[in-house]
């Protein structure tokens, strides 16, 4: 062998059930160095790290998701295959995480392996659990029995960390012989239970009665999955959590938004005028922190699921709710991405992932947007001040915007799971693991995983929305109207002071108005208006819908900017006031109650944010179900609020 | 000693809490089968019921699996004969 051969690091393979503390292992084996990447023939991500073997050996470990056999045809056991049989990257050792508390279950997976006649060095996994409830493995005899190395760790405390090292070493340079009773490759997995249970009552003891412990588990989920006190504990854990992820993650959000703006603007001031500085400091500036602002949410977001997931508390919780939202056509586990899109559809639609069947999680990715987002909010919060000035009746008017939101959305789901997606949600059968105390590093972990996996594939594409939008919304440049010159020249013969800067912002206003109209963006609302008729929106209202594409917070600014004041984006009575006072072209006023109800319900149902459709094109792999998302969501919503409008019309309001 | 009876086979939703049971089949789709089997619900394994209703936990050797009711009812164990109280004749 030549030594530039001696030099390829071993590719070793994790392998394990779920909840053996496999992830537990690879993160401290592999630390900070991981990385989430596709595998080389599997669509999957898989997370790769690089750690020694001690000798001078180097090792490449791939985790492989959680499974309990190799026969099924779930996602899980053909990513598996995939990993273990891939031609170009072949493994060398397989590290079967094993259960010690477990260990009958967990050796059907390792029967598979040694079967397939690989070389298997079996980590057994949470001895200090094991020891603690009275199990006692006789390791030599279970080395024996599989005629592999065992060797007995604590992945949490890092024991046994080096032996294992050492193992996987020696184990690579054997040649490997299946043990001798083992049912032959391709058994069912009824054959290998029975063997499993042979080897485990031959290798293993264990005090009979269920350990105070298991009469603990069994105590607290008769409470937890309980249909009423479930629910109150399910309610009390979403709302904490809730509260968690919006009141942290507003601080560096908005410290990110400050940041960017400040950048922004001293890049205006440094730069000479012309189209380079607007487009770094509105279109680049703007598109960055456009992406980043979602940052805070997404890792914090992953960081408590992974907590919730980790404790044992997450598969109580897909239980509590798998009754009520199968009757909409969606599996239990759904509450957690259309809870999530509450705050914002894209790190709700990334937390889909949790859904373990591809159809069950299509349908929830397809209707989480129909939840009521933060960015709603300030839409919500404008065109309910101009239908109710009454704060009691506005107050319903909100609670009611999340309500049509959130039937429309599994009501959808529903239709898509009696139509285009046929099936049931599967009824759950779910392994509901021992409570723990959940790991910080493993959350701290998955946290970032999440927050690069966003940033490296949707971070790029919402970049380049943002600038594309921005473009769309400053070009072609208009002159300056007439009204603005004469102002501005006005200005020129003033003595400086707050009368002079009164004229000149007058004429910036002015400006920024007509640039608005004269837009791509403003000639696209001025040609499509027709369109939005039915909803009584003349083109200022269809430009405002146009511009929201980017977020629909800008709704608010560019309804502003139209109406001749400043683009901000703070509703408050002034805004309010100035905008309801907007007019059509003929003069006659534009914010009726009908119209403004049409545009409301309008804001609630359509899908009006291209950074979500660029993470449903990612998840979904395809662009055939954002294009399904935008066409269902965009119609139901014009058809809803023309019917609203008519009706309200026919009712006798203007 | 107390003879073995053998006794018939019941739907897994009808045993009380704590009994104990082993599992004889399930008439459910074969990708359902297949994932209680990987669970350890493989056939003539031992199990005891922890919970009942919705869902249905069972202890299978040292896992405990949540069973959503509409499969729980389409599965048949047949109870321990020696073991625990039998079921209660009326409710």
């Amino acid at each position: 062998m030549s030594g530039n051969v001696a030099a390829l690091p071993l590719r070793v393979v994790l392998a394990g059930n779920p909840n053996t503390g496999k992830t537990t292992l690879f993160n401290t084996l592999c630390g900070l160095r991981a990385k989430t990447a596709n595998y080389p023939g599997t669509t999957t991500a898989l997370r790769i790290g690089a750690t020694t073997a001690g000798t001078d050996a180097r090792l490449e470990v791939i985790d492989l998701p959680g499974l309990y056999d190799l026969t099924g045809s779930s996602p899980e056991s053909t990513v598996a295959a995939g990993v273990l049989d891939s031609e170009a990257q072949p493994c060398d050792v397989v590290v079967m995480v094993v259960d010690a508390c477990n260990l009958a279950r967990n050796l059907v997976l390792t029967g598979e392996l040694l079967a397939q006649g690989r070389r298997v060095v079996v980590a057994l996994n949470m001895m200090d659990v094991a020891r603690a409830r009275g199990i006692a493995v006789d390791i030599a005899a279970l080395a024996a029995e599989l005629n592999s190395p065992v060797v007995p760790i604590v992945a949490r405390r890092r024991e046994g960390l080096d032996a294992l090292r050492r193992a996987i070493d020696s184990a690579a340079k054997t040649v490997a012989a299946a043990p001798r009773q083992l049912p032959a490759a391709g058994a069912s997995i009824d054959t290998l239970m029975e063997w499993a249970d042979l080897v485990s009552a031959r290798v293993m003891r264990s005090t009979a009665a269920p350990t105070t412990a298991d009469l603990l588990t069994e105590h607290i989920d008769r409470y937890v999955t309980h249909p009423l006190y479930g629910l109150v504990v399910f309610v009390a854990v979403m709302l904490g959590l809730f509260w968690t992820l919006l009141t942290l993650a507003s601080v560096p959000m908005d410290i990110i938004e400050a940041l960017f703006g400040e950048l922004g603007s001293s890049l205006s001031r440094a730069l000479p005028v012309g189209p380079v500085r607007d487009l770094l400091a509105q279109g680049i500036i703007g598109g960055l922190s456009g992406t980043i602002v979602f940052l805070p949410q997404i890792a914090l977001l992953f960081f408590l699921i992974s907590l919730l997931e980790d404790s044992g508390y997450l598969a109580r919780a897909a239980f509590v709710m798998d009754g009520r939202l199968s009757r909409f056509g969606l599996p239990g586990q759904a509450f957690v991405p259309l809870l999530t899109s509450h705050a914002c559809a894209i790190p709700g639609i990334m937390s889909a992932r949790l859904i373990p069947n591809w159809r069950d999680r299509l349908v929830t990715i397809l209707v989480a947007p129909f939840m009521s987002c933060s960015a709603r909010l300030p839409v919500y919060v404008l065109l309910i001040s101009l239908l109710f000035p009454n704060p009691r009746w506005a107050a319903v008017a909100f609670a009611g915007c999340y309500a049509l939101g959130g039937m429309a959305g599994l009501l959808t789901a529903r239709l898509f799971g009696s139509t285009a997606l046929k099936g049931n949600p599967r009824p759950m059968v779910l392994e509901l693991p021992p409570y723990r105390v959940p790991s910080l590093t493993n959350a701290l972990l998955a946290a970032k995983d999440q927050a690069m996996a966003f940033l490296r594939t949707a971070g790029t594409v919402i970049m380049a929305i943002c600038i594309v939008m921005w473009w769309l919304s400053s070009y072609p440049r208009v002159a300056p109207p007439a009204e603005a010159q004469t102002l501005r020249a006005q200005a020129a013969t003033m003595p400086a002071g707050e009368a002079q800067s009164q004229v000149q912002q007058r004429a910036t206003e002015i400006e920024a108005r007509a640039s608005q109209a004269g837009s791509f963006v403003g000639r696209f609302g001025h040609v499509s208006q027709p369109v939005f008729a039915p909803l009584g929106f003349d083109w200022q209202l269809t430009v405002g819908i146009m511009t929201s594409f980017l977020a629909r917070e800008v709704f608010v600014s560019t309804m502003s900017v139209l109406e001749g004041g400043s683009g901000t984006s703070d509703v408050d009575a002034g805004v309010v006031s100035r905008i309801r006072g907007m007019t059509r072209a003929d003069g006659t006023p534009l914010f009726t109650t009908a119209t403004s109800a049409a545009a409301l319900v309008f804001f609630v149902l359509a899908m009006q944010c291209l950074p979500t459709l660029a993470v449903t094109r990612r998840e979904t792999g395809s662009i055939k179900y954002p294009a399904m998302q935008f066409a269902y969501m965009s119609s139901l919503a014009y058809v809803a609020a023309a019917i609203v409008r008519q009706g309200l019309l026919a009712a006798g309001f203007q | 000693m107390v003879p073995r009876v053998q006794t018939p086979s019941r739907k897994l939703t009808d045993l009380e809490v704590g009994a104990t049971a082993r599992m004889l089949g399930a008439e459910v789709d074969a990708e359902l089968r297949t994932l209680l089997r990987s669970l350890g619900l493989t056939d003539n394994s031992p199990l005891r019921v922890c919970k009942r209703g919705e869902p249905c936990v069972v202890q299978v050797r040292a896992t405990r699996i949540g069973i959503s009711r509409r499969i729980a009812q389409h599965i048949t164990v047949v109870p321990d004969a020696v073991g625990p109280a039998p079921l209660p004749a009326t409710r």
